[in-house]
């Protein structure tokens, strides 16, 4: 059978309200041709995330209604904490009330002024976290990485022989953790294959460092390890993902992706001393170790959704569904990142407008077209993401020009990814016509939320 | 007065089950817990009075609006409605949606904070006042006196003593204070509330040194319920009008709407200068999240705007603060030394009074919350000694007046049976509080150590 199907039947919806070109026009001047800041109600089709944005499953609002609710000590807290260990494997959990708290609260304990922290690519929110603490957030994406039209399987892999030639040169004096984020977001959703995870653990246990996974995507991740990778075919995914897990010393998480969650994180650890030091901050900016910032409620719909995400029905699903995007849009000779990842199209902006200059932010551009066409809201991942070094205020072109079109969990449907392609396709057919844009003005850090731009 | 005055202006409809657990039970829990009540298993708890935070039960309308999220990353419809209550019922016009409370308070305190800096306050709060710390700066106690002493009748103990500021202003200047942090309810001296006419020379004090008058606004509609019924010219005003007029005379304000709004999870930093929420929005996106979300799901914000709006109903606040006022009375009734006068959303018990035969570095109140769980399965809070921490220069531990326990009702959740049981429990407690032993360290955490210090019974 070549129908992808989902494995779920819709059980409540929310309307759509629709808009028209000429409302669109004004609504994204008025956001300053920033899709961060259009009024959700304004958006046909979100894809500008897949982080909270997932719908929650009968059993997960089921849960919600158990939740207690309980300061300290709460019946969620222990069910939470027991399925995380199940999986994840690790004995200290630290919950939090979204991912980037997790990793705050890491590098807020383990980066220095001077510190180095490796990682396959590092996403906004992390590099910021590192940068926010006087690190450098230094990235070491495999060869294959570059190449946008590579069909590698496993395009997220960190390059082995740089890492261990930074190790080498840095040692663990100035490296406090290695970090591998699993799939590579950044990178175009693309998986960590486990022989390349095993190899990052063989470096830092020889060097005496800690290996930490930024496992939001970790379901979709072992899944392509299960379909790509020979010797995993007969691998149970659960399996595949408490191997990952059993390579690393901890790992950060936001349940608002592969845990279909609306809120929440948490962090892990095996270093008790450690996670003593991080419950002394979580008191401080979350909460109390037992809830750390979230409702009991979420606690729970965590735990249900950990255990629904690693159904392989789902999973299969999953990556087919995103994979019929990206195979329509190569069809159709529109510029993507190939192969297709797992939780998002990114769009190759640098190809698809090359008249536009990278300090002209073509994906910012091409995402304010998308908008205008489709009232489809995307998120550029390019030069206004990353091309601003915060500390000397310096631009330079990122490495990937790149429109991502993430796509909520069990939120769309196929005819939304038909109207998708649909769009898409008409904004390819007058590309020459599109302008780049100018930033009138932003923020230091993690500037592309708040940024206000300017046609050119 | 007779205790009839006051009835719930809500029906039941949705329960939690409750586990009953006998004395032998209670006391292996209690040893496992290290004497701390904040590491019990809530499923052994029998009526948690730990905190009246995020622990209120939620209206139908509420969790309608649970149902009604819109959990887009950016724009999220609910906030819209959370930002345009905000300015509708507490006057701010800006709002920048918080994780909870600490959350606002971590943003403001790196915002407005220099290194160096002082931040006058009517008396401290634990994880408040950390913030400031860690922001580089010194924190100043100006409530009046009464306020520290238990046995004072005093209507308005959360009032601002201005020979204190004055006092303040003439040793480090007025430009080494950023802002005047104002509590409504004065969690720490019992729930007490600060009248209108103090926050209005307050104000006035604020202009006249040029200085920001910031609110921590957890508990602002009970204090607007104190000044109806205290103060004069208020009695005819709802409490809507006098919440709004309190945070009127602000310039902004920290919320965990855990409290007063009823809602399990949620806060935020409110406004009204565009470039202080300007530095809000850079700053969120650090640590809570982008600025129409902060941290929150869509869903949590639209329950929280429901919640601010039945916060402010008249019959809700009367029943809200004449259930404390019950407890409290009965038991001062039955002869428990309390914090008088009988706070908002609380009832704390005098543990230096109780527990004449242990010494302050004893951790009376400690032992006294311990031996309340153990008699009972109610679960309270020590607010004494150990909250209080130790003095960053020196190490010593701050010696606070008040060494209460503190039995804090949660909103819309226990009935007047389950405080009638609390009564009895305290009664009971009294009677052999000769057994009762103090205890010391077994584990002090550096900050904020009662959260998760553990105890041993000294012999």
């Amino acid at each position: 059978m070549k129908t992808i199907i989902e494995p779920f039947r819709i059980k409540m919806v929310e309307p759509i309200k629709l808009t028209t070109r000429d409302e669109r026009e004004q609504l994204i001047e008025n956001a300053h041709f920033n899709p961060f800041l259009l009024a959700a109600e304004d958006v046909i089709i979100d894809l500008l995330t897949d982080s909270g944005t997932s719908a929650m499953s009968a059993e997960a609002w089921a849960a919600m209604m158990r939740g207690d609710e309980s300061y300290a000590g709460a019946r969620s807290w222990y069910r939470f904490r027991d399925t995380v260990k199940d999986i994840f494997g690790f004995e200290q959990v630290i919950p939090t009330h979204q991912g980037r708290a997790a990793e705050h609260i890491l590098f807020g304990v383990m980066v220095q002024p001077g510190s180095i922290v490796p990682n396959n690519t590092h996403f906004d929110t992390t590099r910021a976290n590192v940068e926010y603490n006087s690190g450098e957030a230094l990235d070491l994406p495999c060869a294959e990485a570059g190449d946008l039209d590579s069909d590698y399987p496993f395009k997220g892999d960190m390059d082995i022989a740089a890492l261990e030639k930074v190790v080498a040169e840095h040692g663990p004096e100035k490296i406090p953790l290695i970090m591998v984020t699993i799939t590579n977001n950044s990178g175009g959703g693309q998986p960590v294959s486990m022989a390349n995870i095993r190899e990052i653990s063989r470096v830092a246990r020889a060097a005496g460092i800690p290996f930490y996974i930024d496992a939001c995507r970790f379901a979709e991740n072992s899944q392509f390890i299960k379909r790509r990778e020979p010797g995993f075919e007969n691998t149970a995914t659960i399996d595949i993902a408490r191997e990952i897990f059993s390579y690393a010393d901890g790992c950060t998480m936001s349940a608002k992706k592969d845990a279909f969650a609306n809120i929440g994180g948490f962090l892990c650890t095996n270093d008790a001393e450690l996670a003593h030091r991080e419950r002394n901050i979580l008191i401080l900016t979350e909460g109390f170790p037992t809830y750390g910032g979230l409702a009991g409620r979420d606690l729970d719909a965590i735990a249900v959704g950990l255990c629904e995400i690693l159904d392989e029905h789902y999973l299969n699903y999953r990556l087919d569904s995103t994979r019929y995007v990206v195979n329509h849009l190569l069809d159709a000779g529109i510029p993507v990142v190939a192969p297709a990842g797992g939780h998002a199209v990114y769009l190759d902006a640098a190809r698809f407008l090359p008249h536009i200059d990278p300090l002209q932010y073509p994906g910012q551009a091409l995402a304010i077209e998308l908008y205008i066409e489709g009232g489809i809201r995307g998120v550029e991942i390019g030069s206004v993401m990353f091309g601003l070094d915060p500390h000397s205020g310096k631009e330079k072109p990122a490495r990937l020009e790149l429109l991502r079109l993430a796509i909520p969990r069990r939120v769309y449907t196929q005819s939304h990814m038909d109207y998708v392609l649909e769009a898409t396709g008409q904004v390819w057919e007058r590309r020459n016509e599109v302008r780049g844009v100018r930033i009138a003005e932003a923020p230091r850090f993690l500037r592309h939320f708040t940024a206000k731009f300017e046609r050119l | 007065m007779t205790t009839r005055n006051w009835a719930e202006p809500y029906k039941i409809k949705m329960v939690e089950l409750i586990k009953m657990t006998s004395r032998d039970e209670r006391l292996d829990a209690i040893r496992e817990a290290g004497y701390n009540t904040f590491l019990l298993r809530s499923e052994d708890v029998y009526i948690d009075l730990l905190t009246d935070s995020g622990v209120g039960a939620m209206s139908d309308r509420q969790w309608a609006g649970i149902m009604m999220g819109d959990e887009a990353y950016a724009g999220s419809r609910n906030f819209y409605r959370l930002r345009d209550t905000v300015e509708e019922y507490y006057s701010y016009k800006y709002t920048v949606p918080c994780h909870q409370g600490r959350g606002a308070e971590n943003i403001l305190s790196q915002i407005l904070i220099s290194p160096g800096d002082y931040v006058p306050g009517n008396m401290y709060f634990t994880t408040t006042r950390l913030h400031q710390e860690m922001a580089g700066a010194t924190f100043v106690d100006v409530i009046i006196d009464e306020a520290h002493d238990a046995d004072s009748e005093h209507p308005f103990k959360g009032n601002v003593d201005f020979d204190k500021l004055d006092a303040l202003v003439d040793e480090v200047g007025a430009d080494k204070i950023p802002y005047v942090c104002i509590a409504t309810c004065v969690n720490m001296a019992g729930g007490q509330p600060i009248s209108m006419a103090n926050l209005k020379q307050m104000r006035a004090w604020c202009d006249k040194h040029d200085i920001m008058l910031v609110h921590d606004m957890t508990r602002v509609a009970e204090n607007a319920h104190f000044i109806q019924r205290r103060e004069e010219g208020y009695l005819d005003k709802s409490i809507r009008e006098i919440v709004y007029e309190i945070c009127s005379l602000t310039d902004a304000a920290t919320m965990s709407s855990k409290k007063d709004a009823m809602v399990n999870i949620g806060g935020f930093l409110a406004m009204n200068d565009a470039k202080f929420y300007e530095k809000a929005c850079g700053l969120v996106v650090v640590y809570e999240g982008l600025h129409t979300y902060g941290g929150m799901a869509g869903r949590d914000m639209e329950a929280l705007a429901i919640g601010i709006t039945e916060s402010v109903q008249d019959d809700h606040i009367h029943a809200r603060v004449g259930q404390v006022q019950y407890l409290g009375r009965r038991l001062r009734e039955a002869g428990i030394p309390i914090v008088n006068p009988i706070g908002g959303h609380a009832v704390f018990l005098n543990a230096t009074k109780m527990l004449p035969h242990i010494p302050q570095d004893h951790f009376p109140a400690q032992a006294l919350s311990a031996a309340l769980y153990v008699e009972s399965g109610v679960r309270s809070m020590e607010r004494g000694i150990v909250s209080a921490g130790r003095d960053k220069a020196t190490g010593e531990n701050y010696k606070p007046k008040l060494e209460l326990v503190r039995l804090t009702i949660p909103r819309r959740v226990y009935t007047q049976a389950h405080m009638d049981v609390t009564v009895g429990a305290v009664e009971n407690v009294m009677q052999r509080r000769d057994e009762i032993k103090g205890l010391r360290f077994a584990y002090e955490p550096e900050v904020l150590r009662f959260f998760q210090a553990r105890f041993e019974q000294i012999d």
